[in-house]
Order: C-alpha cells, then sequence, then structure tokens
C-alpha cells in the first residue's frame, strides 16, 4: 500500500465541516506523557501508511501530523478547537505503531491528547452527541430499547445467575444485529455461559475519544455486574469491546475473542463443510492490537476455503469504523471503507470479519459481496 | 498535483507534479523496465518536489548521481507570479544559464516547482550484495578508499557501524548480519557476468581488511537489509526507549579519501561529550550519517548535542566538505553557510534578492 499525497476531494473538505464546542472557563493545561511524544523523530514512515491521510491528503491528518501538533501543544502552543480536525480523525487504526521504525505509539498518544482536550473543554459535537449517549442509555447508539431485546421474557428470565462464564454482547450486536447476538448466544449457552444483568457500553467509544473519566464510571459499573455473576472469563465478539475490557478495564479479567472460542471448540461444533470460498477482513482493534489472526483463520477453515485480502494481519487495512471517525466524519470513514474493500480478491462468495462496526461500515461502503460476521459463517455451517 | 503527466520511452523521460511519491513514480515505471534512480530512505514518503528542492540522493548515488543529475526541465511559479521554464526535453543546450540547476537544490527558496521534466535510467538486469564486516570504522573507510581506487564503482556502499547493526536487529531480528565489527554493504548492479565479476572483485579488494565478507544469498535477504538500512536512522529508540535520535549534525560529507579521517573524528567526538552515537551511511559519496541519540527530557544531553553538532559541522568544512550532502541546509545548518561558502554565498544572496526581493519564499532557509 502506498500512499501518494494530497487529494482535492470531498473527504480532504469535510475535516473542516465539523461542529465544534468550545466550553470557556476550562483550564488550558495540557499534558501527556512527553518522553511517547518526543520518540516521533518525523521520519515519515507512518505517511505511507495512515490510511486517513490516503483520502484526506494532508499533512496534519497523518499520524507525523498529528504528532507534531501535539508536541507543540507540549511546548506551549494554547489548546484550541483549530486542532480538532487533526486529532478527531485518527481511526486509532494502529498501523502507523505497527511500522514506526523508533517504537511511537501514536494511537496511544493520541488518545491522550484528546483525553486532555476533553479536560480543556474542547470537543466536537460529535463526539458530545456519543458520550451524551453513552452516559443517558448506556449505549452508544443512544437506544432506550431493553438491551436484551432480542431474548424473550422467557429467556431472560431463565439466565443463570452466577456463572465462570460471561458473554458481553456490546452495544452494535445489542441493537444493530441482533441476529448476531442470537447466534452466538445460541452456541455459547451450550457451555453454560449467561449473560450480565444489566450490561452496559464497554466505555470503548469514551475512551477512544477523549472522555476517560466518564469511561471510568461505566467500567466500574460492568466490572460490578462481572462481580455479581462471579464470572472468571468474559466472551465478546466486537473487536472494540475486546480490546478495551482486556486492555483498559482495571485488574487482570480474562477476556476471549469469540473467534478464539469458536477456534477453541471447534472439534465440538460439528460443523458442515460448506462449498464456498471467503476472505477474511482482520478488524484492527482485534488484529493488530492484539495480535488475533489466526483463530478466526482457523475457524473459517474449518468450514470453507479462505481466500485472502490483498493486505492481511498487520498490514490490514482499517476499515474506518474506530475511533470515533465513522460519526465525526463519515465521508471520511466510508473512503476508508471503499478503500479496504479493493483489497478484495476476485472471486469470494462473502467477507467474513469478526467485529459488528467492521460489518458495518463495510457493508455502507457499498460493495457487491456481502459482508458478513463470522457466527454467521458458523451458523450457515451448523444448520 | 501528484500525477504523472507523461512517460516518454523514446525520449527516456517522465513529465511529472511535484506531488508525486518517489516510489509511486518508480512503480509506474516499472512495466516500462525503467527507474528514475535517486533513492533516499524516505523513498516511500518524500515527493518529487521535496526531492528536486534539496537534490536528494540516497543509497545509489554513487553510481547513479543525485537528483540534479536527472531533472531536464522544471516549469516554476517564481516569487512575482512569473511562470517560467528552466530547461527543455534536449539532452544538451548551450544557450543560457542553467536555471533548472540553480531551482534544484535551492530548497524552495527561488520559486515554486510546479512541474518536472526527469530523465529515467534502464533498470539493470541484477543487483548483488556484498557483506563485509570489519574490525573498526576507519578500517571499513580505508576499504571504500581501495575500492574505489581499482576502479570498482559499486551501484551502493553503505555503512553501518556496531550500534546501527545492534538497533536493526532489534528493529528485525530476522536480520543475517555479521555479528561482529562495523559492516560495509557494497551493492553492484549490470547483467548477471558483470555484476558477479564486480561482486568478486569487491571480495577480493576487501577480504585482506575484513573480519568477514559474504555475498547475500537471496534477493529477499537483500530487500530485508535494504529496507531495514532505509529505516535505521529512526530506530534508535528500539536500543533504549529512553532515549531519542535527534537529527542535528546527522548529514556531513567530506572527500571520499578523507571519510576514514572523519569516522574516526566523529567517534572521538562522541565520546568527548559522552554522547551515544550511530554512524552509518553513504560511506561510498562521502556523506555520513552520525546518528546523536539523548534522553530528551536531560537538558544537560540537549546541551552536549548541541556542542557535538556544532563540531562536527566544523570538522567537515575543516576537512573540505559539506554540512549538508542530502538533507539540505534549512533554517538548522543556516549559520555554517558563511564557513563553508565564504564570498559565494554574497553571489547566493543576490541572486535570492533579485528573484524574491520581498523575502516570501522559505525565509530564512540557506542563510541566505
Ligand atoms: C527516513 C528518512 C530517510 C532519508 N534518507 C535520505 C537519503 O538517503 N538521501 C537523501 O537525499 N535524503 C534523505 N532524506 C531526506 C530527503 O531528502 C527528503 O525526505 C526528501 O528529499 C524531501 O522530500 P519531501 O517530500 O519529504 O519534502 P518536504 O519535507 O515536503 O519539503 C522539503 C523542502 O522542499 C520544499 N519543497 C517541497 N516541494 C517543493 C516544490 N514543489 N517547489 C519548491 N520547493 C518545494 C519545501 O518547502 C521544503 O523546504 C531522508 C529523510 C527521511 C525522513
Ligand atoms: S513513523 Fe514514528 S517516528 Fe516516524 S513520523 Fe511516524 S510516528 Fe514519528
Ligand atoms: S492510528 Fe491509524 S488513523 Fe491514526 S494516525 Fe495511526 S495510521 Fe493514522
Amino acid at each position: 500500500m502506498k500512499n501518494e499525497g494530497k487529494k482535492e476531494t470531498e473527504q480532504a473538505k469535510e475535516l473542516d465541516k465539523i461542529e465544534i464546542r468550545v466550553e470557556k472557563g476550562k483550564e488550558k493545561l495540557f499534558e501527556v506523557d512527553r518522553r511517547s511524544v518526543y520518540k516521533c523523530v518525523q521520519c515519515g514512515t507512518c505517511r505511507s501508511v495512515c490510511p486517513v491521510f490516503d483520502v484526506v491528503g494532508w499533512e496534519s491528518a497523518n499520524t507525523r501530523g498529528r504528532m507534531l501538533i501535539i508536541k507543540s501543544l507540549l511546548e506551549g502552543t494554547l489548546p484550541s478547537e483549530d486542532v480538532l480536525p487533526s486529532l478527531a480523525s485518527c481511526t486509532t487504526c494502529g498501523i502507523c505503531a505497527a511500522k514506526c521504525p523508533a517504537g511511537a505509539n501514536p494511537p496511544e498518544v493520541v488518545e491522550a491528547a484528546r483525553a486532555q482536550l476533553v479536560k480543556c473543554g474542547i470537543t466536537t459535537e460529535a463526539q458530545e452527541k456519543l458520550k451524551s449517549a453513552v452516559m443517558t442509555y448506556g449505549n452508544s447508539l443512544g437506544e432506550t430499547q431493553n438491551r436484551k431485546h432480542w431474548l424473550s421474557e422467557i429467556e431472560r428470565s431463565q439466565l443463570p445467575e452466577k456463572s465462570d462464564y460471561v458473554y458481553f454482547v456490546g452495544c452494535f450486536d445489542s441493537y444493530r444485529y441482533p441476529e448476531f447476538a442470537k447466534k452466538t448466544f445460541k452456541i455459547l449457552q451450550r457451555y453454560g455461559v449467561t449473560l450480565l444483568p444489566d450490561e452496559q457500553c464497554c466505555a470503548s467509544p469514551l475512551l477512544r475519544t477523549g472522555f476517560r473519566e466518564d469511561a471510568e464510571k461505566i467500567m466500574e459499573h460492568n466490572l460490578e455486574q462481572i462481580i455479581q455473576v462471579g464470572a472468571h472469563t468474559i466472551i465478546t465478539s466486537c473487536a472494540g469491546c475486546y480490546t478495551t475490557l482486556k486492555n483498559n478495564y482495571p485488574g487482570e479479567l480474562r477476556v476471549i475473542s469469540l473467534p478464539e472460542f469458536l477456534a477453541e471448540h471447534l472439534d465440538e461444533l460439528k460443523l458442515k463443510k460448506l462449498d464456498l470460498t471467503v476472505t477474511y477482513h482482520d478488524p484492527c482493534h482485534l488484529g493488530r492490537h492484539n495480535k488475533i489472526y489466526d483463530a478466526p483463520r482457523k475457524v473459517i477453515q474449518a468450514i470453507c476455503t479462505l481466500k485472502e485480502m490483498k493486505n492481511i494481519k498487520e498490514e490490514s487495512r482499517c476499515c474506518g469504523g474506530g475511533g470515533g471517525v465513522r460519526i465525526g466524519y463519515p465521508d471520511i470513514s466510508l473512503e476508508l471503507a471503499r478503500n479496504r474493500l479493493k483489497d478484495v480478491p476476485e472471486g469470494v462468495d462473502y467477507i467474513v470479519t469478526s467485529c459488528p462496526l467492521c460489518v458495518r461500515n463495510l457493508r455502507d461502503a457499498g460493495g457487491d459481496i456481502e459482508v458478513i460476521d463470522i457466527i454467521e459463517l458458523v451458523a450457515m455451517a451448523m444448520e | 498535483m501528484n500525477r504523472i503527466l507523461e512517460i516518454d520511452i523514446d525520449n527516456i523521460q517522465v513529465m511529472v507534479e511535484p506531488g508525486i511519491i518517489q516510489d509511486a513514480l518508480n512503480d509506474a515505471l516499472k512495466p516500462y523496465g525503467f527507474f528514475f534512480p535517486p533513492n533516499p530512505g524516505s523513498s516511500a514518503m518524500c515527493t518529487i518536489g521535496g526531492m528536486i528542492a534539496y537534490n536528494a540522493s540516497g543509497m545509489r548515488c554513487v553510481k547513479y548521481g543525485t537528483t540534479r543529475n536527472y531533472v531536464r526541465d522544471l516549469e516554476v511559479v517564481l516569487a512575482d507570479g512569473t511562470i517560467i521554464h528552466t530547461g527543455s526535453k534536449m539532452l544538451k543546450s548551450a544557450a543560457g544559464y542553467d536555471l533548472t540547476q540553480l531551482i534544484t537544490g535551492s530548497e524552495g527558496t527561488l520559486g515554486i516547482v510546479t512541474k518536472a521534466s526527469l530523465k529515467i535510467a534502464p533498470l539493470p538486469q541484477t543487483r548483488k550484495l556484498v557483506i563485509a564486516s570489519f574490525e573498526n570504522a576507519e578500517i571499513a573507510g580505508q576499504a571504500v578508499v581501495k575500492t574505489f581506487s581499482k576502479g570498482v564503482i559499486p551501484s551502493a556502499c553503505e555503512i553501518l557501524d556496531r550500534v546501527s547493526l545492534q538497533v536493526l536487529r532489534r528493529y528485525d531480528p530476522k536480520l543475517v548480519l555479521p555479528s561482529e565489527g562495523d559492516v560495509l554493504l557494497f551493492e553492484v548492479d549490470g547483467t548477471e557476468s558483470s555484476a558477479r565479476e564486480a561482486a568478486e572483485q569487491i571480495m577480493k579488494i576487501c577480504s585482506p581488511l575484513a573480519l568477514s565478507i559474504k555475498l547475500a544469498e537471496s534477493e529477499n535477504e537483500m530487500a530485508d537489509i535494504w529496507a531495514a538500512r532505509k529505516l535505521v536512522g529512526a530506530a534508535v529508540s528500539r536500543l533504549d526507549p529512553t532515549k531519542t535520535r535527534i537529527y542535528v549534525g546527522e548529514d556531513v560529507g567530506v572527500p571520499i579519501k578523507k571519510v576514514p579521517e572523519l569516522l574516526k573524528k566523529a567517534q572521538e567526538i562522541s565520546e568527548k561529550f559522552n554522547l551515544p552515537a550511530m554512524k552509518y551511511g553513504h560511506i561510498g559519496d562521502g556523506n555520513l550519517h552520525l546518528a546523536l541519540f539523548i534522553d530528551v527530557l536531560n537538558k544537560d544531553e540537549w546541551d552536549r548535542l548541541s556542542k557535538a553538532a556544532d563540531l562536527i559541522h566544523r570538522t567537515a568544512i575543516e576537512l573540505g566538505g559539506t554540512v549538508s550532502s542530502e538533507h539540505g541546509v534549512g533554517a538548522a545548518r543556516a549559520e555554517y553557510m558563511e564557513a563553508q561558502w565564504g564570498s559565494a554565498l554574497e553571489v547566493m544572496r543576490a541572486i535570492k534578492k533579485a528573484l524574491d526581493p520581498k523575502g516570501i519564499l522559505n525565509p530564512g532557509k540557506l542563510g541566505l
């Protein structure tokens, strides 16, 4: 993959269109771990891989530009809304960190910088909307329905109160893809897995966009629920929930992704072979961030033929759905998804992935090939 | 501004807009069997406009020369808005001042390049890589001088000292590199037989001085070594996460015969100021990248760093060399222009004043 520089596109213009909220009277002290910022030597390696830069083309919309802006904030430039288009447009895909010769971790630095901007009272309207949805309704989508609406009343009442294993459903599977949740839980129930009595958003959207204090409240709530159930292991089918539960929750939760769980129990699932050829999209937060590359491939290959995309595993390109970019900059986000679809090989029946946010973004990008979650492929093989 | 406007194989040249990335240009030329030879370590991210502005070169300029050897014609917007062409598709011209060469390397201080016609070269049939290690960098420098004086011109000739090798191993543990000493990489290209012959000659010339010497075994091994070499400069933090490489004093160059002396002095400077350093670079054209690294949160280390950088710049000038071989002067090295150029700097100032009387183009650059 090669980025080719500045573009005169609608996506580039979208950066200037966002609505911004500046809260008056807030302290403007900006502080993030300096060493992590100064690690960047501005070599530009990330410039050649940043997917947002690839569609926007401005230096401020690539990793190096973001690191430079954060450095200047550390060195005395007053934080202002001017930095938002740069800092709010990172999907936290992490390909820059994987490639950075200096070992910098730009998405971590960007997240820390976003948290500082929140403290300074500088946010986008989209960020505020997201926060208010999570804090008011317990989910990132602002849904008012019962989170377990996909189960019947009877099913709900029969859920075990205690279990070693909990299925953390996530906002997307709960409200946008309840059929994924049903199919997943149908399998997990065989193993005595239960649900949290009152699951709320995992807090990923809050953490990625800088609302750390609010995120802590939500995380605490979910942790209390986990303790109440007595679970030692959480299983989740969303890449965003996975990385958050695993890497951001306090303490050491044992977290297993759905593809790992399926791969471990392949023999017991008695899957049929299907005459299909599929390709697999590595979600950034499952793949690059947590190195889960083999489990989903093992599951797919137990069912059908896998034909790899052009850029896979560590090199995989972002679908554009993460880091608050889909809600903040939908045009940029979908252009990233369209770019990702260009990596799909010829002659495949489905694009399989293992994250509902990737499913949504890749579907919305409007390709010819149907995008499905890995649980749907597994369900087909169990019919 | 990043399009290829014309690939003119009959005239062995291309016309591009300045925003095109160097690797993207070469990807487009590959199917025709041609390439644009200057290849800085930043080829995946740098633009042709930036390369022209800085007369960029890179690893293969020992044989292929620098960007300026490939620029035929430039469309330039001057400070007053006038648009000029500095050359033509002609191979040679004896009519008038060579404005193409004036603009190339002018660091954006005289005009903005908006189009460029560039000479290209046929891709060599094959490349081979000799990897030799030496007791110390100075002896490696002698081996380079000896190789060149015997009339062998490699397509690339790079040095990586032992610290650079440690960094590279951390960056990519799979790399096959000598376990001791300072290392030279000699690349030769041409037909299968001419490249083999040149590689054998280099091995024969260097063997008496070397601790070990071998030919890279496969194309993949070569590609991995070059990929890592390109990024070594930024990878110091892999060795010690509290240290950051600071780009000062990093681009000096001296005449090839003075290279061993420069290497010795660079080592002395690093020791004198008690600053760890990595020495690597395009030794075949006398260009040494001295990478000093410090804890950026330590003020004392910053002070020692600027003194060390100052000394390395002055040393290069004393040895008849330059404060910048390819990265350019910019604002960071502007203070050395007087020492390096003497009264010639006044001529440069007169040119700047004539073309940009209001000083609106890259002000403060080049010490003008
Ligand atoms: C990791 C790394 C390795 C490197 N290795 C080498 C190497 O081996 N050899 C080497 O020679 N260099 C090397 N360089 C430096 C290299 O010269 C630059 O990367 C490149 O030449 C500059 O291109 P750019 O697109 O990055 O320019 P920019 O940084 O965008 O611009 C550089 C300067 O040129 C001016 N400029 C840009 N475009 C134009 C234009 N159209 N008209 C007028 N002025 C313009 C700008 O104003 C600026 O002053 C390396 C750099 C890095 C980061
Ligand atoms: S690759 Fe790393 S060091 Fe280089 S510019 Fe990007 S973040 Fe900075
Ligand atoms: S995390 Fe992804 S989007 Fe963000 S700066 Fe890095 S490469 Fe760009």
